[in-house]
């Protein structure tokens, strides 16, 4: 069996969030960053909102550890008090240095998993994703692809045969993989639109441009319409 | 990454004890033994608070009082303040990085002087907020009654004079809002900034270029020393409220990205930008109306100036900006008092519910109305040239001990500091500082002295009473 791919769950730990049903079983074979945070008004001091709900935060942060531990996962857990919540994900998403990131929503039984497949980069990763927590599970994985102007149908056949040879060989059956692609002309809404037809989602994450500062990461809109859990693949970190 | 600083030890009268000290503290965040406090302030932001707090006073409230009792050798007066308040910042700078901890200078002096020290300045540095944060709303008031009377409105017939009435309206709206607003404004508190030292940049550079003939307008020349060479110096003391705002930067000092570097720099840069800049405006204010005609206009004497200059649009821009100015200056001190307060009940120096944290929106609602309150009271007096001086004499004693501070860590030298800034020019920089910081003190009323001596009394006082065995002294 492959490595156990190390995935970053933030929750809300103050705010009544909690780890959604089906979502220990879909991280099961993942060693799971538990990021609990709290996200405090400037008035307040970080130390001064710890004084005060630390006790609180701890116990709870052990409760959802260990309901992802029953389900078969590792857990590592951190308690933050931050006056940016995206700082902090950022910053510990770096330095535990995530393969990717759970959006966290309820699932029922996971039964289909659909991988939106960008471009040979960043495919690595995205596999060892896949393979680590899928390779051994009786599910479907379909891999998704949108092509670019300009690319071809044949285009998208050699990209998927990539990526299925990597599959398979870290011990994912072959018969579980199917493919799908998509002429839509806006990748977002694409998946979005194919994932109705599954219980999970895994994708990449986007390089922030004037469009997604506008209109929001592709990640957080199919999360948003999607409904279901979704899984963004992270780039690796910059070389230092 | 720095050492722990040192562990408190004893309790206070209700058995509290103070809270024990982080296991270490890193460029990103604060690291306690099952939690993490992420520091989320740049280098930006800590320009911003250092400025934010200071542009305030320094040019929209003080140039029409500094003036009549200085004449435009004010300017002289800001320079001093700025030099002292230099000498201060680069010793807190030092000990901000090797101490990057909540509560500033009260943090500093109260680890390498002792408790006794510590709430002196721990005390005096949130009643010396309350009365710098009164003596804003006082200005913002006066500038909400020039706004007024612009468009031809008049505030009468009631008990206390209208700026009074505005000012304690504006504390009250700015303590509620602290208590019940749970948006972010630090992007907005960034913005505001630029947006004044647009204004400011602008409106000095064509005063200045007026001041030298450029547009053809010429007037008598006013000798520089108008006044005499002595109000020059309490002059200098009047106004140094103008200069509290780097402190600020320190007393967030927990909560400021990557601190070795950006705290220094913040400090530095916000010092030097401010002294520049007041010194330029009261050169242009002086040399379009005179001391004598800024002084009547007291503290909307900006808006004269600018009228003088640019006509109805001038007063109006220097109006909006006054506003802005005022409020973000009084804001920022209302929150610093309340971290005073938090980092004052954390070491067990106030009940720890004076710090305890709104279980709705998640605010210090005590210490928060431990600022709001006082201040209401303070902004009540009217007495404008009492509330900065007693706000200087404070803070000018914590500048004096963050030198004595620094002189006795360097000479000590114990394992636990470990500052990534150095100041240059020790020990005579520093020496230089303490003794500019309480010499200042001398050229303030009367009065003033009296309350400030009378408030330090009162604060050790309290020290011995609440919190005798507390001892927050590293090892040395």
């Amino acid at each position: 069996m492959p490595d156990r791919p190390t995935v970053l769950l933030p929750i809300r730990i103050l705010e009544g969030e909690s780890v959604p049903e089906g979502v220990p079983e879909l991280l099961a074979n993942a060693h799971v960053v538990l990021l609990g945070y709290h996200v405090i008004p400037e008035q307040t001091a970080a130390g001064q909102a710890r004084i005060q709900f630390e006790d609180r935060a701890d116990a709870k942060l052990e409760e959802l550890g260990e309901t992802l531990a029953d389900a078969g996962a590792t857990v590592e857990d951190r308690l933050v008090f931050t006056h940016d919540g995206q700082t902090t994900i950022d910053r510990v998403n770096k330095e535990v240095d995530a393969l990717a990131i759970l959006v966290p929503n309820a699932v029922g039984d996971v039964e289909d998993v659909l991988v939106a497949v960008r471009g040979t980069v960043g495919s690595d990763r995205l596999a060892r994703l896949v393979a680590g927590l899928f390779g051994d599970r009786d599910l479907g994985v379909t891999l998704f692809h949108v092509p670019e102007a300009g690319e071809s149908d044949a285009d998208a056949t050699t990209l998927f045969e990539g990526l299925i040879e990597r599959l398979v060989d870290s011990g994912l059956e072959e018969s579980r993989i199917e493919t799908q692609v998509s002429r839509d002309a806006d990748p977002a809404e694409a998946i979005a639109g194919a994932a109705a037809d599954f219980d999970a989602v895994v994708m990449g994450e986007t390089d922030p441009t004037v469009v997604t500062y506008f209109f929001g990461m592709p990640a957080d809109q199919v999360a948003e319409r999607f409904l279901g859990p979704v899984l963004v693949v992270q780039r690796p970190p910059p070389e230092a | 990454m720095s050492q722990p600083a040192p562990e408190g030890t004893g309790q206070n009268v209700e058995g509290e004890t103070p809270e024990p000290e982080p296991e270490a503290v890193t460029d990103e965040v604060t690291e306690h033994a099952d939690a993490q406090l992420e520091r989320t302030i740049g280098l930006t932001g800590g320009l911003a608070i250092g400025i934010g707090t200071m542009i305030g006073a320094g040019i929209f409230v003080f140039p029409g009082l500094a003036a009549v009792e200085a004449g435009p050798a004010a300017a002289l007066s800001f320079v001093i303040g700025g030099i002292i308040a230099m000498l201060v910042a680069l010793p807190t700078s030092e000990l901000a990085t090797a101490m990057p901890r909540s509560g500033g200078g009260y943090f500093f002096i109260s680890r390498s002087l002792g408790t006794g020290f510590g709430s002196i300045v721990g005390l005096g540095l949130w009643l010396g907020l309350v009365f710098a944060s009164a003596f804003y709303l006082v200005g913002l008031g006066h500038y909400v009654v020039a706004v007024l009377s612009e468009v031809g409105l008049a505030l009468g017939a009631v008990p206390l004079a209208p700026h009074v009435v505005l000012g304690l309206v504006a504390g009250l709206a700015l303590t509620a809002l602290s208590l019940g607003g749970t948006e972010n404004t630090a992007a907005l508190q960034n913005y505001i900034v630029l947006i004044l030292l647009v204004i400011i940049g602008a409106f000095l550079t064509y005063g200045g270029l007026d001041a030298l003939g450029v547009f053809g307008r010429t007037r008598a020349p006013e000798p520089f020393f108008s006044r005499g060479i002595v109000p020059v110096f309490s002059t200098a003391a009047l106004v140094f409220t103008s200069y509290l705002g780097f402190a600020q930067v320190a007393t967030l000092a927990g909560e400021i990205k990557r601190p070795s570097r950006n705290l220094p720099l913040a400090m530095v840069g916000s010092v030097l930008l401010v002294t520049v800049a007041y010194a330029l405006t009261i050169i242009v204010a002086t040399a379009a109306l005179g001391s004598g005609r800024l002084g009547t206009a007291g503290e909307t004497a900006m808006v004269e100036v600018a009228r003088a200059l640019l006509g109805f649009p001038g007063a109006v821009l220097i109006l909006v900006a006054g506003l802005f100015a005022t409020v973000s200056s009084a804001n920022a001190s209302i929150l610093s008092a309340s971290r005073s307060v938090y980092a004052l009940s954390r070491d067990a120096l106030l009940p720890r519910r004076a710090g305890s944290v709104n279980l709705r929106y998640g605010t210090p609602h005590v210490a928060l109305a431990m600022a709001g309150g006082p201040i209401l009271v303070l902004v009540a007096t009217d007495q404008v040239e009492l509330l900065a001086e007693v706000a200087s004499f404070l803070h000018l004693v914590m500048y004096g001990l963050i030198c004595v501070a620094l002189l006795v860590l360097r000479r000590r030298d114990p394992d636990w500091y470990s500052p990534t800034f150095r100041t240059p020019g020790t020990p005579v920089l520093p020496a230089l500082g303490a003794v500019a910081s309480f010499g200042l003190i001398a050229f303030m009323n009367l009065a003033s002295i009296l309350v400030g001596i009378a408030i330090m009394i009162a604060s050790y006082g309290w020290y011995r009473y609440y919190a005798g065995s507390v001892e927050l002294r590293g090892d040395f």
